[in-house]
């Protein structure tokens, strides 16, 4: 399978008199942006507000980041999303590359949602800080779960989707400054000097543990929480097969925009055919009940035992109970006797004394550490919100509070705030881009 | 929490569905539950079958307290 | 310039070897044996010297500590180093005593130093510094000179780093590093597993620790004669939630009136918990926190009494240490009521 992503680096993001792109700039014609962002009809406010590397802006709540991306022979971007459910992971994808769509609530947050610093102190705790965000700030009518602390947020969430790939289409018939080549021969049948290093697959835990549907990560357009593991090529997951869910505390998210670019998978890639042989991608899940999480887990050794694996890398997308999914998972490839490494953040506590995975097991003997979930971060006011501040400490965003009798509330009067890292928008960047590691002191 | 209880000298049962997370905790006696979000009682089933299960895995709780063990066990339910 | 005070034992005061291991407290002025070393590279002066015999401290601790903070009583001082203690058990143990000791009552930092072997390492790494050190004093300079440049940091007001950096054991405490090198998550998997697929050497960034267990209760004669008390850390509480128990890294618990009432009604209690589906509990409260299950059994006669409170927090990113300040407040509650078992269940 070979996918070609045309890159087309984005200098600045403007509004103007039409949405184009031209030498690096992204220009957009706001008022009809917004008319295609109410195209549905469950988005009843929305507001476009463009946010640079530097700015002393804060962002919360952030729901969703999708890099802006098009197909120039027609195909949907995320299939089975977008549009029609066709095969992803071959042919070409345009990618608009430096900036990121994202989905913000106008008012109210959920659980899963997340800040972003775009300057100062708080831009190191995530990488979106980097970025130029096209944000769409939006209400909605979905009137069931405006108080509830767990929402799916699906309006606000499809929309980013599809505007990302609405300002993709601005490069659908031009040339990309640089392509970047992702191939592999099928598994079976590579050349003896590839099959001669030892073969690796990377296990991917993406967040499923929500029965109610709407809430976890999709696969194709599939609810993972009814989907058992099974076997994937990279591109699939680098060119839009997956998209993110609204359910995991936002540190150990991974947005849309963490699939599309997947650093684990592009450093398999590096080392393909160099040190490893990289055979695929082992999709598994996450789950509630221990039988399902064991289910899962002989699902993956399997699969690995019978590619061939030597080695696995495992990932998962969350802390707490998953970390029990991960444990069992590097436990049964270890069993089979594949080896493996884990990447992870950890949940090590305020005081970072605590146990940092809720199991543990001696056979998990590799493990990367990208965070610690329940770090406090002390950050001063910003000049400038998008969204809405107080959705931080009012709406059970997993990493504020509205009260506590030593802290105070999340969201002063002054406009600083102090929370965990648990609220920062994909913040422990477990899917590989995580320059933090965890220490003992 | 379990474990401050115990060192206490107050025998305790743990009903909880992630064995291996109890067993890292170091809980000494298990029973186990049948999810997370309901341990005692799947709501895709008849009240009557929610009733049968929750009043049988805590009549195993119950018992376990007597139990004298030497190191963690983890409790076989029926239903 | 700020002051420190430096304990040491009778050998290196120069007193003698075991033969005076008996020695008692003294206090001396100035720097004595390897504060001399110490002095030369510290940013405080070492104002006094603490003296004490191994056997001394060890066979009359309680005596021994009492002593040598009553002459600190009226000292002031800004740091406080013993040792290096080297391989020598007891010495390490001493030091490590008299450390924990100092930083309790004064409040001040408290460093010492020890080979990997000594005892005293796995009794007194999680309260102190303690430094890595060698077998014997023939390291006495390196060791030192590890100690010194720490403590000049906290002297200075400087920032600390982490245990490797600075050449400390672990104490358990972990907190988050952006590296130097920029290696991202993903590279450094991938270097992890190709070292360990190639039987290279490789390190861990989260080392499984070892795991602290608890002696079984004894456990309870005659259930029917046996008070019990049920907790959940389900998250389950009136639906007003009164205590205000956060949905996650909670910090605070509450105990609610089961006496009166047969089961947890849907309406009156929910879950505040943050990391599940609450539709089942809010529905059916007692699939968490099983209180008819519970007065069923009473009635039938099962066991003896049901303590007429449960309890309820929520377990999800709770710190141990707060986990186990509220088991300890609730245990308090429990003896005052003279129950004798609990059932406990989780989510």
């Amino acid at each position: 399978m070979k996918l070609e992503i045309g890159n087309f680096l984005i200098k600045d993001v403007i509004f103007g008199e039409k949405t184009m792109f031209n030498n690096g700039i992204l220009t957009i014609n706001k008022e009809e942006a917004i008319a295609f962002i109410k195209e549905d009809e469950h988005i009843t406010d929305v507001d476009i507000v463009i946010a640079k590397p530097g700015e002393n802006t804060r962002i919360v709540p952030v729901k969703e980041a999708v890099e802006p991306r098009i197909r120039p022979d027609g195909r949907a971007v995320f299939p089975g999303v977008t549009g029609d459910i066709e095969m992803a992971g071959s042919g070409r994808v345009h990618a608009l590359k430096g900036c990121s769509v994202l989905g913000v609530g106008m008012h109210y947050g959920s659980f899963g949602d997340g800040l972003i610093d775009m300057g100062g102190e708080g831009a190191k705790y995530t990488l979106f800080s980097q970025l130029i965000n096209i944000c769409i700030v939006a209400d909605t009518d979905e009137e069931f779960e405006r108080f509830e602390q767990q929402k799916k947020n699906t309006a606000i969430r499809m929309a980013s989707h599809k505007f990302a790939e609405y300002l993709g289409a601005t490069v659908k018939d031009k040339e990309p400054e640089e392509v970047e080549v992702f191939e592999l021969d099928p598994v079976i049948k590579r050349t003896e000097e590839v099959n001669k290093l030892p073969s690796v697959v990377l296990v991917m835990q993406p967040q499923s543990q929500m029965e109610a549907l709407g809430y976890n990560d999709e696969v194709y357009g599939w609810d993972m929480n009814k989907y058992v593991p099974s076997f994937m090529n990279p591109n699939e997951v680098l060119d839009g097969a997956l998209i993110s869910g609204s359910f995991m505390p936002c540190s150990s998210k991974w947005s849309t925009y963490d699939f599309q670019n997947f650093p684990t998978i592009k450093e398999l890639y590096k080392e393909h055919g160099k040190s490893i042989n990289f055979l695929g991608v082992i999709m598994s899940n996450l789950n509630v009940a221990l039988e399902q999480k064991k289910r899962s887990a002989i699902f993956v050794a399997q699969m690995a035992k019978s590619l061939g694996a030597d080695g696995a890398i495992v990932t998962e997308e969350g802390y707490g109970n998953p970390d029990a999914d991960y444990i069992l998972c590097l436990a049964a490839l270890e069993d089979v006797g594949v080896k493996t490494v884990g990447i992870s953040n950890e949940c090590t506590g305020r005081d970072g004394a605590s146990q940092p995975l809720v199991t543990l097991d001696v056979k998990a003997n590799a493990l990367v550490s990208t965070g610690n979930v329940s770090q406090l971060i002390e950050l001063s006011p910003a000049d400038k919100v998008i969204g809405e501040l107080q959705a931080l400490a009012r709406d059970g965003l997993s990493g504020g509070w509205s009260y506590d009798e030593i802290l105070g509330p999340s969201v002063r009067e002054d406009g600083s705030i102090i929370m965990e890292n648990n609220a920062m928008f994909c913040g422990d960047m477990i899917a590989g881009w995580s320059p933090k590691t965890m220490k003992e002191f | 929490m379990v474990k401050e209880i115990e060192r206490a000298g107050i025998p305790v049962v743990l009903l909880c569905n992630l064995i291996p997370v109890a067993t890292t905790v170091g809980a000494n006696k298990i029973v186990p539950t049948i999810s997370i979000p309901y341990p005692l009682g799947d709501p895709g089933t008849s009240w009557e079958t929610q009733w049968k299960l929750r009043y049988h895995r805590v009549g195993v709780a119950l018992d376990a307290l007597t139990d004298d063990i030497e190191e963690q066990k983890v409790y076989k339910v029926k239903i | 310039m700020k002051k420190a005070i430096h304990y040491i034992n009778q050998f290196f005061a120069g007193i003698g070897g075991e033969d005076t291991a008996d020695y008692k407290p003294e206090i001396r002025e100035g720097a004595i044996g390897p504060a001399l070393a110490l002095s030369s590279m510290l940013n405080a002066e070492i104002t006094h010297t603490v003296i004490c015999g191994d056997n001394y401290m060890g066979s009359n601790t309680d005596e021994a500590i009492k002593e040598i903070l009553s002459f600190l009583e009226d000292k002031e001082f800004d740091i406080f180093i013993a040792g290096p203690a080297f391989q020598a058990g007891r010495y390490g143990v001493a030091c490590g005593n008299i450390c924990k000791a100092v930083k309790e009552r004064f409040n001040v930092p408290v460093l010492t130093s020890m080979n990997e072997e000594n005892p005293g390492v796995e009794m007194f790494k999680k309260d102190m510094y303690v430094f890595k050190g060698g077998k014997s004093a023939a390291k006495l300079k390196d060791d030192v000179k590890v100690i010194a440049s720490f403590a000049n940091k906290i002297l200075n007001g400087e920032k600390t780093g982490s245990a490797d950096k600075e050449g400390f054991f672990p104490r358990g405490i972990r907190a988050q590093v952006w590296l130097e090198s920029g290696k991202t998550g993903a590279e450094r998997g991938v270097e992890m597993l190709i070292k360990k697929l190639n039987g290279l050497p490789f390190e861990s960034e989260l080392p499984i620790p070892k795991q602290d267990r608890v002696p079984v209760a004894t456990p309870i004669a005659d259930l029917s004669k046996a008070k019990i008390a049920i907790m959940t850390t389900g998250g389950i509480v009136p639906v007003n939630n009164p205590d205000r128990i956060q949905s996650a890294s909670a910090t605070r618990w509450g105990r609610y009136d089961i006496s009166n009432v047969d089961k947890l009604e849907s309406g009156v209690y929910k879950t505040i918990h943050a990391g599940f589906d609450p539709a089942a509990a809010d529905a059916d409260p007692n699939v968490i926190m099983p209180v008819d299950a519970m007065k069923t059994y009473l009635k039938e006669g099962k066991f003896g009494a049901l303590h007429d409170y449960f309890y309820s927090t929520v377990g999800t990113g709770t710190t141990q240490a707060e986990a186990m300040r509220m088991a300890k407040e609730i245990i308090i509650k429990l003896e005052e009521d003279k129950v004798d078992a609990v059932i406990m269940t989780s989510t």
